[in-house]
């Protein structure tokens, strides 16, 4: 560079003067909104004074009907749905990221399947009949097993073939080989073990234990805080694979840390709630269209933000509106989520 | 500042780039001092884009060193490199929701902290960078929403906002329109001339190469052809060899190349000189006629056209006066040609034997299409009846057609025109 060109007067640059402050103080505000909703609503009416009682008395939760129910109940599903949300959402803005492809969510690359799967055995078949001993914690084990095996399979994969598309397509495969062997069981079952396993194919984030909520929080708060610090190699991937590495990122390693990252985050909520559709898919794009932005530092807080408040809205929704029926989550996330997404995409003209 | 120091910005030991133990190019040597802008030339599918990639540590070397200011490039760390080598590559990227500003941002990657967060001398790079390529206009649009041309010029600033010493470009004018061409050409040179940044970039365009490169590399043929000096390298045989073609003909006094087409009507004798005859010999080639062209002072501008083209060259010497010899064997072809062109030429006392063999024509009863607007003092004794003139080169083409359908009987387009009657 000349003297010329560094004696340059900086002209008020936008980068420095961004404002993502507002919409994340409206998210945020708006998330715990939600959450005190989700524990105040229900099925069983309380009153709001006895509801504030009940939550300066954690001991309640083990010597009352209404300490355990709103302890044992509404509390852990509430912080399930948000910490759901919030992580399938930033698993699909990674892979969104890893293919460059605005059309991917969490379950492309057939997580959700195999987890499908191997609950299909478990809830369709008889093959656990001996195992129990597990029973409570049987079908999340299962799931678990079927998402992390396929991850594997697709991590192996991918270490492979160096195409994303080829990826994305061997993805889907697998997916539909799963969705073979659990229809070809599901139409052997019993009908009354079929409705069990559709409605669980749906999603739901009732029944999570406070075990399984710290796991959510312990785990995926790790991934959630590797993927901050991984904020800056993931804008250059945006520039796809090839800018990515001439500006110093190392491919290899970071395509597999982004794919290991995004599995273990839609696996792990796969494993305890079931496919929950449509948020990991369409979050990533709400919150690039509210924040107005591709930069993951602001998008990665800002999608699992967007997909806390989407989550526990939508689950709230099931919840309360055909009370005492509930409603597949994944029915209510895409009756709501869709038009959303349609609505911002047409009003703010941007091409994705 | 000029960064000359002692070691090459970028040299290359007998190497060989390709694909999977497959070879593309061999045994390439070479090297690039700061500031120079180096093209790579050659024809589609030759490698470039290979070794280019091989450059950039996207494929790794099949055999030979790459010494970067004197490291070994499989050596150098990743970020290490970033700071040393920027690309601009042919991939069409259009991430969303990224200000052109923010995207050149981008390239400050490899000098910014873990969270890419920017200080002031990163803004005030990124604005020289935008300057450098006279986008500072550009910088609050949306990227994706750039013309070719803007988004070229946008690539090439997230490049220099890496603050590189070299920079690789595979085919940056690619898609774009002439103007955006010549653009991008000139904000390259500048960043050589001025930056000192050393310049390897692919080229279609032999033309543009020849007048802005230090250093051309032709590539064909699993290697280097020619590397140096455009001056030394380029010439009508290389580049004909280069890519194959005998329609075109690269000539380097002009800078240019000319298109030769293959002759399918008659012969024409054009009588030229001082420049009147380029364009009259474009046209001629055009419409597909063999050209016999006379009488020329060697290095006239008619005569680079003329030979390009693979007319027929009746020349003397640059600055001696047309005659004898020369004009002898000019009235020995002309009378071969179907017809005769009178290109305007200026009258002088070295060319008067020209205006003869104009008259000559006109007695054995050629043919003679003249363009010159007063012919009045220059035919004034001639036989006129196969005199035809013309106003300008549109009506000179109908000519060529009608003249067409008149060596080959076959249907005119058009009606003849009158012997200009006087």
């Amino acid at each position: 560079m000349s003297t010329a060109d560094l004696a340059i007067t900086p002209v008020r640059s936008s980068l420095l003067s961004r404002r993502p402050t507002l919409v994340f103080i409206l998210l945020g505000c708006a998330a715990v909104l939600l959450l005190l909703l989700n524990v105040t609503i229900g099925s069983v009416h309380y009153p709001l004074a006895e509801i504030i009682r009940i939550l300066q008395a954690p001991a309640e939760a083990s010597t009352s009907t209404a300490g355990s129910i709103i302890w044992n109940i509404r509390i852990p599903r509430a912080i399930a749905a948000i910490f759901g949300g919030a992580y399938l959402a930033a698993s699909g803005l990674l892979l969104q990221i890893y293919f460059r492809n605005p059309i991917v969510g969490p379950y492309i690359l057939g997580i959700s399947s195999g987890a499908t799967l191997m609950v299909s055995f478990v809830m369709l078949t008889t093959v656990s009949a001996g195992l129990t001993m597990f029973s409570p914690y049987l079908n999340t084990l299962a799931a678990f097993l079927g998402a992390y095996a396929v991850m594997f399979l697709v991590l192996v994969i991918a270490n492979r073939v160096g195409g994303g598309v080829t990826l994305l397509i061997v993805g889907l495969m697998v997916g539909y080989l799963c969705g073979a062997v659990t229809a070809i069981l599901t139409a052997l079952a019993e009908k009354e073990k079929i409705k069990g396993f559709v409605l669980w194919q749906l999603g739901s984030f009732s029944g999570f234990k406070w075990d399984e909520i710290m796991l959510l929080l312990v785990g995926g708060g790790l991934i959630i805080g590797l993927l901050y610090l991984l904020s800056k190699p993931l804008n250059a991937f945006l520039l796809g694979e090839e800018y990515a590495a001439s500006l110093g990122v190392n491919i290899r390693r970071f395509r597999l840390l982004i794919l290991l990252c995004s599995c273990a985050l839609a696996g792990m909520i796969t494993a305890m709630a079931g496919p929950v559709a449509f948020v990991g898919m369409a979050v990533p794009h709400m919150a690039r269209l509210s924040f107005g932005t591709s930069d993951n530092r602001i998008l990665i807080p800002g999608a699992c933000l967007m997909g806390a408040v989407v989550t526990s809205l939508c689950d709230l929704i099931a919840r309360t509106v055909m009370a005492p029926v509930e409603l597949p989550l994944s029915a209510i996330t895409a009756f709501f989520g869709a038009p959303i997404v349609i609505s911002l995409l047409l009003k703010r003209r941007v091409k994705l | 500042m000029n960064r000359a120091s002692a070691t090459p910005v970028l040299k290359v030991h007998n190497l060989s780039v390709g694909h999977k133990n497959i070879p593309v190019l061999q045994g390439l040597h070479f090297a690039c001092e700061a500031g120079q802008f180096i093209s790579l030339l050659g024809p589609n599918g030759a490698g470039k884009t290979t070794l280019l990639r091989t450059l950039s540590r996207h494929l790794p070397p099949l055999a030979g060193n790459i010494l970067l200011r004197g490291k070994e490039l499989t050596k150098l760390r990743a970020l290490e490199l970033a700071r040393i080598m920027a690309v601009v590559l042919t991939d069409k990227i259009s991430p969303p929701l990224f200000t052109v500003e923010e995207f050149v941002a981008l390239g400050r990657y490899p000098h910014t902290d873990y969270l890419g967060r920017l200080q002031a001398e990163d803004i005030s790079r990124i604005q020289a960078a935008l300057q450098a390529v006279r986008a500072e206009h550009l910088q609050r649009r949306q990227f994706s929403d750039l013309s070719d041309g803007e988004r070229q010029k946008v690539l090439i600033a997230r490049a220099l906002a890496q603050d590189p010493q070299l920079l690789l470009l595979d085919e940056p004018t690619v898609h774009l329109d002439l103007r955006h061409r010549m653009e991008v050409m000139a904000i390259l040179r500048d960043l050589c001339r001025c930056q000192g940044i050393t310049v390897l970039a692919s080229l279609h365009d032999v033309d543009i190469a020849a007048k802005i490169s230090d250093r051309v590399a032709l590539i064909k043929d699993n290697g280097m052809m020619a590397w140096g000096s455009p001056e030394t390298v380029l010439n009508s045989a290389s580049v004909s060899q280069l890519y194959n073609v005998e329609q075109a003909v690269f000539d380097s006094a002009l800078g240019s190349l000319e298109m030769r087409s293959p002759t399918s009507s008659g012969k024409a004798f054009v009588v030229g000189g001082m420049g009147s005859g380029a364009l009259v010999y474009r046209m001629l080639a055009k419409k597909g006629f063999a050209v016999a062209t006379g009488v020329l002072q060697k290095h006239d501008l008619d005569f680079h056209v003329a030979r390009a083209l693979g007319a027929e060259c009746i020349s003397v010497g640059p600055m001696e006066t047309i005659d004898g010899a020369g004009a002898e064997q000019a009235l020995r072809v002309l009378a071969t040609c179907d017809f005769v062109v009178d290109s305007g030429f200026a009258l002088g006392p070295a060319n008067m034997a020209n205006v003869d063999l104009l008259h000559s024509a006109l007695r054995q009863g050629k043919t003679v299409l003249s363009l010159r607007s007063d012919i009045a003092d220059l035919f004034a004794g001639d036989e006129k009846n196969s005199l035809y003139l013309c106003q300008d080169a549109d009506q000179f083409l109908t000519f060529l057609d009608t003249m067409d359908a008149m060596v080959f009987d076959r249907p005119a387009p058009l009606s003849v025109p009158q012997p200009e009657s006087m």
